[in-house]
């Protein structure tokens, strides 16, 4: 529970590591498409992946507005994938692979509406036999929890008591959203705000545009909840609707549309798309090796050099978008084309085999900080 | 909150190109029946389908829906073309040709049928194209959009050369800024506030300008106050940002403080894309993600209704007339089952007013096949025929410039566009391409051949070497004034036909001496310029091409702009216009004809958005036409 400004930082640093945890799947995905191939999953997959930079930018702005500092260039902001996503009851997998309907299915979990019965049922406890992380089911040593909740390898993880998880995404943010108006309330008995940041750090629609949806300059607690808001209903969709306030497709229908072979339009119920037919050819995709390491490509040395090359342009292009985020938005601008060096080093990697693994092909590994052991 | 809470989505309606086959549009009753669906028909059939009209768009070349798989379909065939001309996205037909640069020479009538579309019987040919599948010319513009000088307007009174038009640049102004918003113009005010072009107070374009490139910034580095003399005046040079039909950042303050919405791709389903230019250097001819204004994005807003429908593959054959009152009674069009068979049926399709909105050589050819000129009071269908002549000159800069980064051009010179020189000889723009060589040269493409077949390069070297020299190619493109002249023609000839018996168009362009004069002056420019920045001048001219051109003891290449006009020049009265100010026929009560056809100059802007305008203009007057011709007749007693 969230008690103090303190505690709300950290979970907006923690919302920020949730909301960039999807992205390296669904670039994963995306650039495994054969080019000129699929483009009915090309284009909604790059949607989602564009409206979660959206939500991104969106949470930075709510930590900024409480006087918090971005840091997306910390050690272990950048899971270790697999990592593992809270869903209700159960925890599942994210994986870094090719577009599948394994792929697919991961996808439409992320961005499952799942709410909570009742504010009780937010919080679940870590069940660590599942996860294998001790033999008895106990909790592991406090530096092993420690360090679990800084790496993301566990997202959802309840801040501060990392024993405990949200049961889903959703219900985090209304956590948050609820931990803000418990701390505005109080701030304002005593005459006080909470949202005390320097408005200059707000990121505004002139820097960032995405299809989906504004960015919400964040000034005080309306904003912020608009803000949050908007991250979690792109998501699931409001209240479970397939549409949201802004009439975009919530991202769990538009990839159930991949599913369903036709798309949604205006006064369709969920699960039922009447709109134009969609084609789906699994077969269009690069076999990019599953969660793939850099110890993966000792045998491979021209594919390992372009491997370490794409963590370093991912690592500057976080620390250029982190910049962005301190109080220099326009370098927002500058990272439009940072983002083609970045799609095009992927594509590097994920159209290229690998030498003795039948039939499978490079990718990009995403280990930003690895340690000497993992370093071929 | 933002300014997407109160955005329409814009979806084309799936199957709206294709649910009216030809058969079932030729037992309609239509208020309007517009014959090409590019920007000025699809403009024209927004305006009628708001004010309540039912409207039918006939369109020659293919289209389906124009959704993300239509226009991906188009731009995987320009990736795959070995020529990347401006025809290059589209497929072969030759059931609705369409002119390419490739196939520029003389012919003759034993010229195989399937070599050429455009009949040049001349020495110079010119190289000029327009587009014919749905969305017309407009699938392959640029995306600048200048508006004209206020001096253009009278050229003739001004300057004693080429017309005076019947409207003002004032009459035009407010239409200029319904086209900016249509097509959604990236640019400043202060930019644009040149040569006594001006806005009402408090007004900003929808979208910021686009970014200045790097080598907008070198090149202005050695521009920036130069100054020329020319006919006894001084002028200033100073690189300038073009405004430009491509989605940059909104302006806030637009509308009053209302913002901008720009309109991405569109399609049949959600696409969400295109919002913002990415800085492809492909914009000519086609926009990977359609943040480039397309006539599909006002097409999609004309379908939403429901009261405009579309026939593809139906080529306009013939209109129809009665010879005792004049008017026309119908359109009468061949629908060819697809691109590789010539089979087709014949209907006539039939409404109130017609609109030709088929660009200025379809436009005159398609009244000329109809023998319209013996009713045409003042014999000038298919005269004036104007495009802007394009001097090229390419040098190499002393260091790399950034050239193949940003949109096609951003930035030029304009300080010559108008002035009293103009008495003289040709005013021009110029164009600063950020694509370097490729339109002179064939660059890049013809680097690497070179590169690698004459220099045996390869490897780190080929790459350091190939990237090195187009980083500093510098292409300065003229865009020169090319004025009415009577005898230059689009005719037809019975000895050339198309796959299914239209007739080709038959046209006579000749570059005249006071073009030329402009030309000259614009080489000598270009090697000032080199000059000034250190830049190798490695242009050539080829006297054995058809675009070669001599003027005064030297050779020139004087390449088409694709910016074809004046077949169907508007003035004041039957005698000398085809049509009047609203663009109607003055011969043809009930017909208007709609696009750069009308425009009887067009000094040194590109032509789109005063044809954009014009179309906006012209549509409150066909409305009224409408208004007036469905009106209940009241029978006095």
């Amino acid at each position: 529970m969230i008690q103090t400004i303190e505690e709300l930082r950290e979970y907006l640093y923690k919302g920020l590591q949730l909301e960039h945890a999807t992205l390296p799947p669904y670039l994963t995905a995306l650039y495994s498409l054969h080019p000129g191939k699929n483009s009915d999953a090309r284009h909604v997959i790059r949607v989602v992946a564009v409206e979660e930079m959206l939500h991104l930018t969106l949470v930075a702005n709510v930590l900024n507005a409480v006087g918090g500092t971005p840091n997306l260039t910390k050690r272990g902001f950048v899971p270790n994938y697999p990592t593992r996503l809270p869903a209700g009851p159960d925890d599942f997998e994210v994986h870094l692979r090719p577009f599948s309907p394994e792929a697919l299915a991961t996808f439409l979990r992320i961005e499952k509406p799942a709410q909570a019965a009742s504010e009780e049922d937010r919080f679940v406890p870590m069940d660590w036999a599942t996860l294998g992380l001790t033999s008895n089911g106990s909790a592991p040593s406090p530096d092993e929890l420690a360090e679990l909740e800084e790496s993301g390898t566990v997202l959802g993880l309840v801040p501060g008591d990392p024993t405990q998880r949200f049961s889903s995404i959703g219900e985090f943010y209304e956590e948050i959203i609820r931990g803000i108006n418990h701390l505005e309330d109080q701030a304002r008995k005593v005459g006080k705000t909470i949202f005390t940041g320097n408005p200059a750090h707000q990121v505004t629609p002139e820097y960032f545009y995405s299809g989906g949806g504004d960015v919400i300059k964040v000034t005080g607690r309306d904003t912020a909840v608009a803000a949050l808001t908007l991250v979690a209903e792109q998501g699931e969709g409001l209240h479970g609707a397939i549409f949201d306030n802004q009439d975009e497709i919530a991202h769990y229908y538009r990839f159930q549309q991949l599913e369903m072979g036709k798309y949604y339009q205006k006064g369709d119920e969920p699960g039922d798309p009447s709109g134009p037919d969609l084609h789906v050819d699994w077969s269009a995709v690069y076999p990019v090796k599953p969660d793939i390491k850099l110890k993966h490509l000792e045998g491979d040395p021209e594919i390992l050099a372009a491997a370490k090359e794409f963590n370093q342009s991912y690592a500057a292009f976080l620390t250029d978008i982190n910049l962005a985020y301190n109080g220099q938005p326009d370098l927002l601008l500058k990272a439009v084309w940072e983002m083609f060096r970045i799609r095009d080093s992927m594509n590097r990697l994920i159209r290229n085999p690998l030498t003795g693994q039948s039939g499978e092909n490079a990718g990009p590994t995403f280990e930003l900080w690895p340690s000497k052991e993992e370093t071929p | 909150m933002t300014s997407y809470d109160d955005a329409e989505q814009i979806i084309f309606p799936a199957g709206a190109a294709t649910q009216t086959s030809a058969a079932e549009a030729a037992k309609g009753e239509w208020d309007a029946v517009i014959v090409g669906g590019g920007m000025a028909g699809s403009i024209v059939a927004e305006q009628l389908s708001q004010a309540g009209y039912k409207v039918l768009i006939l369109e020659a070349g293919p289209g389906k829906d124009l959704d993300l798989a239509e226009y991906e379909s188009y731009l995987s065939r320009f990736y795959g073309a070995v020529v990347k001309d401006n025809q290059s996205p589209y497929p072969f037909n030759p059931n609705a040709r369409m002119p390419r640069s490739t196939d520029t020479m003389p012919v003759h009538p034993d010229t195989p049928r399937d070599d050429f579309y455009l009949v040049q019987e001349d020495k110079y040919c010119t190289d000029t194209t327009f587009t014919r599948v749905l969305g017309g010319t407009s699938m392959h513009w640029e995306g600048k959009a200048l508006r004209m000088l206020p001096e253009d307007f009278d050229l003739q009174t001004k300057y004693g050369q080429g017309l005076n038009w019947p409207l003002s640049y004032d009459d035009l102004e407010p239409y200029y800024r319904q086209a900016e918003a249509e097509l959604g113009v990236a640019a400043e005010v202060e930019d644009q506030t040149y040569l006594g072009m001006h806005f009402p107070k408090g007004y900003v374009f929808p979208m910021h300008r686009m970014p200045p490139s790097y080598l907008d910034q070198t090149v202005a580095r050695g521009v920036d106050g130069m100054r020329v003399n020319l006919a006894d005046d001084d002028y200033t040079l100073q690189v300038r940002s073009f405004p430009q039909a491509r989605n940059g950042v909104p302006n806030a303050a637009y509308d009053g403080g209302k913002g901008f919405v720009p309109v991405g791709a569109v399609s049949t389903s959600q696409a969400e894309e295109g919002e913002r230019c990415q800085g492809n250097t492909n914009c000519v001819p086609i926009c990977p993600v359609q943040a480039k204004y397309h006539a599909g994005k006002t097409l999609a807003k004309a379908l939403r209704k429901g009261n405009v429908k579309i026939v593809t593959q139906a080529v306009a054959s013939k209109v129809e007339i009665n010879d005792l009152d004049r008017r026309v009674t119908g359109i009468t069009i061949k629908n060819y089952h697809s691109l590789d068979s010539d089979s087709y049926e014949t209907y006539t399709v039939k409404g109130t007013v017609y609109i030709l909105c088929a660009h200025a050589i379809e436009n005159a050819r398609i009244m000329l096949a109809s023998d319209m000129q013996r009713m045409s009071r003042s014999k000038l269908i298919g005269c004036n025929l104007m495009d802007h002549a394009y001097l090229l000159s390419w040098g190499l800069l002393p260091k790399p410039a950034g050239t193949m980064r940003g949109t096609t051009c951003t930035s030029g010179i304009t300080d010559l566009r108008g002035g009293r020189f103009r008495v003289t000889q040709a005013g021009f723009g110029v164009d600063i391409h950020n694509d370097g060589w490729g339109w002179a040269t064939g660059s890049p493409y013809t680097d690497l051949v070179e590169l690698v077949d004459k220099r045996g390069l390869r490897g780190p070297e080929l790459r350091r070497t190939l990237g090195d020299q187009i980083s500093r190619q510098l292409l300065l493109a003229f865009m020169i004034d090319l004025l009415p002249d009577r005898s230059n023609t689009v005719t037809v000839d019975d000895r050339y036909k198309d796959a299914i018996g239209n007739l080709k168009p038959v046209v006579s362009l000749k570059i005249p001496p006071y073009t030329m004069r402009g030309a000259a002056f614009a080489r000598k420019l270009a090697t000032d310029i080199f000059e000034k920045l250190g830049a190798e001048d490695k242009t050539h001219y080829d006297e054995k091409s058809y675009s070669a051109v001599e003027y005064d003891g030297q050779w020139y290449n004087i390449l088409g702009g694709n910016h074809l006009a004046g077949t169907h020049i508007m003035g004041t009265d039957p005698t000398n216009s085809v049509v009047d100010h609203t663009q109607q026929s003055w011969d043809h009560d009930n017909l208007y004809l709609v696009g750069p056809g009308s425009l009887p100059s067009i000094g040194t802007s590109n032509i789109s958005l005063t044809m954009a305008a014009l179309a906006f203009r012209s549509s409150i007057h066909i409305a009224r036409y409408l208004r007036a011709a469905k009106a209940p007749v009241t029978v006095g007693s």
